[in-house]
């Protein structure tokens, strides 16, 4: 009994984790689009949404790497998983209310290994999939992105600078309907699937499910509608940033930028690699902009934006390993979870009015 | 010990994925808009042959970025 309620709130966590990802990531989607007028805000994000929810059942790649390649299945318990999605919706939401586009991934991941190494120590953690599947690319990713994104609007540079303005500009504003709802559905086939690897692996822990399983139909369909209600939602205050405040971009940019970040999510995705699409997205947005002139991108913002990377997966970690703490003080057993689970909902709906008042700090994105 | 943990394979080919794809994809939709510009141009200048063969290029080039487009989400679901 005392394990199906925990199972109940690891699901109803994640799911809830899955809604702050895909509000936490709006920006990363819609951004460039709504920034060079090719689309409106609603529609965008509407067209976002909608595709988020099919690209989440594209591929499970990225949820079996969740699932069975970060920590060892064997010995977690689906207190620990509670405690790793604790850990990772706080630091979404902390981000989230200074206007920091950090990675919602590597929250999830940092959480998760913090909680675990909390709960078990490092033997809990494959190191190996760490490093190889997560650690390297998220380094690699970025950086492709900010290549491709380069090259790319150099070239298209050269081969459209001789026509008129109007008609070029039109043009990748079409383009980047195309691009952007291709990025949404990079998106939601690599961000969903995190949510179906952790409610997988609950379900694992639990013994639900043997240790080899794929997710369920019914976990892929949850997490499809979650990402896509959370990607409605909307985060404006990321959108802001990631849209005007890295570069102010022209349409070809846009196009370029969301073409790259398609492009590295996808292949990603394909091979299993669950990298964080926000660093994906402002690497191609750095990219698109430093080609056509370095002083272009505000790299103050920029540089504020990879302090906020670098910390997230040890400041995840350090949450969700305090979170399994917490739950320990009161024993074993469902109580500690569901106190827990009380104190984060009192905080989000505290951080929520806060906002709501505009009490936020904006500048401390650094602009 | 680095070698056998990274996934050097499936590494390489993602980066060359992307940058084929990303580089690749942009630039012929460049090629299509320039289409779109030159056969508004040569039109306006009455080169009808110039015009229609800037336009076909243009078209070409669209063609193949909505086959790459749709390549890749195939790709994507026979995983």
């Amino acid at each position: 009994m005392s394990s199906d309620v925990i199972l109940f709130l690891v699901i109803a966590t994640a799911l809830a984790f899955d809604f702050t990802n895909g509000f936490h990531d709006t920006a990363n989607v819609v951004a460039t689009s709504i920034s060079t007028g090719a689309a409106r805000p609603q529609v965008a994000i509407g067209f976002a949404s909608l595709l988020n929810f099919v690209g989440a059942f594209i591929s499970i790649s990225v949820a079996a790497t969740v699932a069975k390649d970060v920590v060892d299945a064997e010995v977690i318990t689906p207190t620990i998983v509670f405690a790793g999605l604790i850990g990772a919706i706080a630091w979404n939401l902390i981000t989230w209310y200074f206007g920091l586009p950090s990675s919602s991934s590597h929250a999830l991941i940092g959480g998760v290994v913090g909680s675990a190494v909390a709960a078990v120590g490092f033997d809990a953690v494959i190191a190996e999939g760490v490093i190889g599947k997560v650690l390297i690319p998220a380094v690699v990713a970025p950086i492709l992105a900010f290549l491709v994104a380069g090259i790319a609007i150099g070239l298209s540079y050269r081969v459209v600078g001789k026509q008129r303005p109007g008609i070029v500009s039109r043009g990748y504003r079409y383009g980047q309907i195309v691009s952007g709802g291709l990025l949404a559905l990079a998106h939601g086939t690599n961000d969903a699937q995190k949510t179906m690897g952790i409610i997988t692996l609950a379900l694992i822990a639990n013994g639900t499910l043997g240790a080899e399983s794929d997710p369920p139909f019914w976990v892929i369909a949850s997490s499809a509608t979650a990402i896509a209600l959370g990607t409605y939602s909307g985060g404006w205050r990321i959108i802001k940033t990631t849209g005007t405040r890295i570069i102010k971009m022209d349409a070809a940019q846009g196009f370029s930028a969301q073409g790259a970040g398609a492009a590295v999510i996808l292949a990603s995705t394909h091979f299993g690699f669950p990298l964080s699409t926000t660093h994906v997205i402002n690497g191609g947005v750095m990219g698109s902009g430093a080609a056509k002139r370095l002083s272009a991108v505000r790299w103050g913002v920029a540089g504020n934006i990879m302090v906020a990377w670098l910390l997230t997966l040890p400041a995840a970690a350090a949450i969700g390993a305090l979170t399994y703490g917490v739950t320990r003080i009161v024993g074993t057993g469902a109580l500690g979870p569901m106190l827990v689970t009380l104190m984060a909902l009192s905080l989000v709906v505290t951080a929520f009015a806060r906002r709501a008042k505009g009490g936020a700090p904006v500048e401390a994105t650094g602009t | 010990m680095i070698a056998t943990i990274v996934h050097t394979d499936e590494l390489l080919q993602t980066i060359a994925a992307s940058l084929i794809a990303g580089i690749g994809v942009t630039f012929l939709f460049s090629v299509g808009i320039w289409g779109a510009g030159q056969f508004t141009e040569l039109g306006r200048g009455e080169r009808p042959v110039a015009a229609t063969a800037a336009a076909l290029v243009g078209v070409l080039a669209l063609l193949c970025v909505a086959g790459a487009v749709i390549t890749g989400i195939i790709v994507m679901t026979h995983k």
